[in-house]
């Protein structure tokens, strides 16, 4: 799946990359390609961009440690991240369903 | 694990578009890329290869890095907001007959220079490829129009020369304006 394809969603889907616990940059992507069943298919070095302006934005917060003697920099939810994340969720879940739905012909999904 | 030429090429391509801090986090992601290759099996050049293949050729990066970049989003920012402080100014200046003041002439057009000034500067920070430069504009603009938004209300109003309430919007529209270019400005120089 293409960098287009994922307009607008990516931003989701690297908050949910961070939610298990802190990762750097590389293993993000590696994340979300074992995710995707390696249907993902980004240049790796754009993820880093858009994790920093996650971090000015607050949803994650960055800090650098030493790692093969590489100075590293890994990337954590912070509590602002995680309702981000879930408000995507709930997002996409609406969208899924309204989408699937019209495309697939079924009846609206009633509440169990 | 020392990594071969072509790495090395990449990253110095990075270092003269992109901030050291920046290229330090890319360094350390280009070499677990690299070294997952060659865990593969990969010979280093090949390895080196396919990594900067996976990672993403050097202007690719740094045009990622500059679309997001904090400074273009201010500068995108305040050239949507120029026309609206404008048109605010020129309410002023028609509310208050600006023509029949005694200005030196040498004055409007000092004032219209900085602003010509500080919009290419905008333009430069919002369309331009190169981080560093993109950086450097947004900057340059950000303190401009800070000294413009503080000079202009003090200019007029002090003097006497503009009252009322279009005076009072414009000054705050200004102000507002003002305030977030130099939260702008200092998020710029944070990292």
């Amino acid at each position: 799946m293409k960098a287009e394809a994922l307009k607008g969603h990516l931003d989701g889907m690297l908050l949910a990359a961070l939610e298990a616990g802190p990762r750097h940059g590389y293993a993000v992507i590696e994340h979300l390609r074992a995710a995707s069943g390696g249907r993902l298919d980004l240049p790796t070095g754009t993820i880093y961009p858009a994790l920093h302006r996650l971090e000015e934005a607050g949803l994650v917060a960055g800090s650098w440690s030493v790692a093969g003697g590489r100075r590293r920099r890994s990337y954590q939810l912070t509590e602002a991240g995680r309702r981000e994340l879930t408000g995507r969720r709930a997002d996409w879940r609406s969208f899924a369903e309204v989408v699937g739905a019209v495309l697939e012909g079924k009846p609206w999904p009633s509440p169990a | 694990m020392a990594e071969p030429g072509l790495i090395e090429q990449q990253l110095a391509a990075l270092r003269a578009q992109l901030p050291a801090g920046i290229v330090e986090e890319l360094a350390d992601g280009l070499a677990e890329t690299y070294a997952s290759y060659r865990a593969a099996g990969l010979e280093p050049q090949a390895a080196a290869r396919a990594a900067i293949c996976e990672f993403g050729d050097a202007p690719t990066i740094t045009a990622s890095f500059a679309d997001q970049a904090p400074a273009r989003r201010a500068a995108r920012a305040l050239l949507g907001a120029g026309p609206v402080v404008g048109e605010c100014w020129a309410g002023v200046l028609l509310y208050a007959r600006a023509w029949h003041w005694a200005t030196p002439a040498v004055v409007p057009l000092v004032f219209g220079a900085l602003l010509a000034a500080v919009i290419a500067l905008l333009l430069t920070a919002a369309l331009s490829g190169g981080y560093r430069r993109a950086r450097r504009a947004a900057g340059a603009a950000l303190a401009g129009l800070v000294l413009l938004d503080l000079a202009l209300p003090s200019a007029l109003v002090l003097p006497g020369l503009a009252r009322g309430w279009p005076v009072l919007l414009a000054t705050g529209a200004s102000l507002l304006r003002a305030a977030y270019a130099a939260h702008a400005w200092r998020r710029l120089h944070a990292r």
